[in-house]
């Protein structure tokens, strides 16, 4: 009976977990999006702060993950393509290929390498400012840490995702034209229809939506995870580590959840 | 110049460069900048038809259902959508089928005979056909069980298939016997030795016809034999019509005469009785030779020679 209780209790504690992470989440999103809303956020200081998260999120990475996406593409390209061949099924070979490359496998590529890259810095970062005080520093002198700090990584991440999985996508797109018709404008015409017949209003504002989401993610939740560490230095690798746990299941879930909104 | 800043104008310039190109090009795919041709189709039955439903011409998708409803006479009217580049493959003779293939989604297959012919108008209506696999299918079950029915009564134990089996059986038993197919054929050994009877009967009248033959050959064609006696018969024949040519141009000669003889009539009435007699003997000659050709020469001709 004890244990039953016991068990009983400790869901509860994990549930109340859940609710107390999920609530500081979205009241730091509320804030953030009632900062963005002021005219008085939009300055020179914040601007320059973006721009620098920009460079640092996609600019700097933008030739590995370029190659990595080009790599990523042909090979898939390549397995798709023959297999559809196999089995007799080319007509259907660069729909498949649009729609697991572009609408699915690279935001979610991008969205996880972007996490582990950039948000796990984000969230190692905000966790030490929290122990060391720094945030409490910044806000006597005078600079909201949501203003500079905060506000600019979100938009950071969302545009470097946005952007990043928009760039591998085209890239796809070209890598899937020139393996199915080579270099010759032949095929321009049908590969247009399909790329027509794939791309609607729908599925355009949806993948975009997706991807803001995405960066949203793997930057909202290092941050929140950094600010709730305890003030003690020994627990900012206990912090990324959750945070880099929520990351991933948060970039899981909105997978799943487009992919039912698209196919359910 | 800040390196940084630079680096990430760069970027976001090319990114949103990029973007707008793509969305110009996907603008441009989907026919924004078109005008949008609609065409109505009129069916007995919108089943599995639905919005989205493609329009191929040749294979080729040109256009999709947009929406479907009843008109006043509960018929169905299918709207649907082409870019005015596809509009073209619609002439006024393009017949619209509703195709539902087993495996896969249905479409409207559009078949345009004659490209030539004249192009529909915006907003036509047209009869929608249904070519329906599956509902042809029942029927198609039907037959194939009657057929199966059939195959089963044919095979049934003492059926007509395996009374014929049997019989086949002993007629190639037979086969293996002495007289081999012969007794297959006609039944019992007995008949086929009849059969091979005769056949030896036979080739002993053919050996005797053979010496014939040889003799005929020996009276017809060896020396002093019947082709040799007609060969100098023949011979003489033509002595014989030798003789008659010159006979003849004789009478030529004297008709010549005759001719201008005739000219002075009171003066040669002796000569005139005189050539008559002469031409009379000749062609007397003449028949006479003519006949005894014939006696040699089987002519089926009259044997006669008439005067003018």
């Amino acid at each position: 009976m004890n244990f039953l209780a016991a068990s009983i209790e400790s869901l509860g504690a994990k549930v109340v977990g859940w609710f107390t992470v999920g609530y500081g989440m979205f009241a730091f999103l509320a804030k953030a999006g009632l900062l963005l809303l002021e005219p008085a956020t939009w300055n020179r200081a914040t601007f320059d702060v973006v721009v620098k998260q920009i460079y640092f999120t996609a600019v700097q990475i933008l030739h590995v993950f370029l190659g990595y996406a080009l790599v990523i593409s042909w090979l898939i390209i390549t397995i798709i393509l023959s297999t559809a061949r196999d089995f007799g099924l080319t007509e259907f070979a660069s729909e498949m290929t649009i729609r697991v490359l572009v609408l699915e496998l690279l935001p979610f590529l991008t969205a996880l390498f972007v996490a582990l890259r950039s948000g796990s810095a984000i969230n190692t970062e905000v966790a030490l400012m929290q122990v060391n005080n720094e945030l409490d520093a910044l806000a006597h002198c005078k600079v909201p840490p949501m203003q500079f700090e905060f506000l600019p990584r979100l938009i950071g991440g969302v545009v470097s995702v946005v952007t990043l999985a928009g760039l591998a996508g085209l890239l796809a797109l070209l890598m899937g034209y020139l393996a199915i018709y080579g270099m010759n404008v032949a095929g321009f015409e049908p590969y247009t229809r399909t790329i027509a017949k794939i791309f609607d209003f729908r599925i355009m504002a949806g993948l975009i939506a997706k991807c803001a989401l995405f960066g949203l993610a793997v930057t909202l939740i290092p941050v929140t995870a950094g600010l709730e560490t305890p003030k003690k230095l020994f627990m900012v690798p206990v912090s990324v580590l959750r945070g880099m746990m929520r990351v991933f299941f948060a970039i899981v879930a909105i997978e799943v959840v487009s992919l039912a909104l698209k196919y359910i | 110049m800040n390196k940084l800043h630079f680096k990430v104008g760069l970027f976001a310039a090319a990114s949103l460069v990029l973007a707008a190109v793509f969305i110009v090009y996907l603008l441009h795919a989907r026919g924004f900048f078109e005008k949008t041709f609609h065409l109505q189709l009129a069916a007995a039955s919108a089943d599995g038809v639905a919005p989205g439903v493609p329009v191929v011409f040749s294979g080729i998708e040109i256009g999709r259902v947009t929406t479907l409803g009843l008109n006043e006479n509960g018929g169905i009217i299918i709207h649907t959508e082409f870019l005015s580049r596809n509009a073209k493959w619609l002439k006024e003779n393009s017949s619209f089928t509703l195709d539902k293939p087993i495996v896969g989604g249905a479409k409207i297959r559009v078949d345009s005979p004659d490209l030539r012919a004249p192009a529909l108008p915006d907003n036509a209506t047209m009869l929608l056909l249904t070519s329906d696999i599956s509902k042809e299918i029942p029927a198609l079950v039907e037959r194939v069980k009657a057929i199966l029915a059939n195959v089963e009564y044919l095979t049934r134990k003492d059926g007509e298939i395996n009374a014929t089996l049997a019989n086949v059986k002993t007629v190639t038993g037979r086969m293996t016997g002495e007289y081999g197919v012969l007794e297959g054929v006609l039944g019992s050994p007995e008949k086929a030795r009849a059969v091979t009877d005769s056949l030896d009967k036979t080739r002993a009248l053919i050996a005797k016809l053979d010496a014939m033959t040889a003799k005929t050959d020996q009276w017809l064609f060896a020396q002093d034999g019947m082709a040799e006696q007609t060969k100098a018969s023949l011979a003489q024949v033509r002595l014989m019509l030798n003789d008659a040519q010159s006979s003849l141009k004789k009478a030529d000669a004297v008709m010549a005469n005759a001719v201008e003889i005739s000219a002075n009539v009171k003066d040669g009435t002796q000569d005139i009785a005189k050539l008559r007699a002469e031409i009379d003997d000749a062609v007397r000659k003449a028949n006479g030779l003519i006949n005894e050709i014939n006696k040699k020469w089987p002519f089926a001709r009259e044997p006669e020679v008439k005067l003018p």
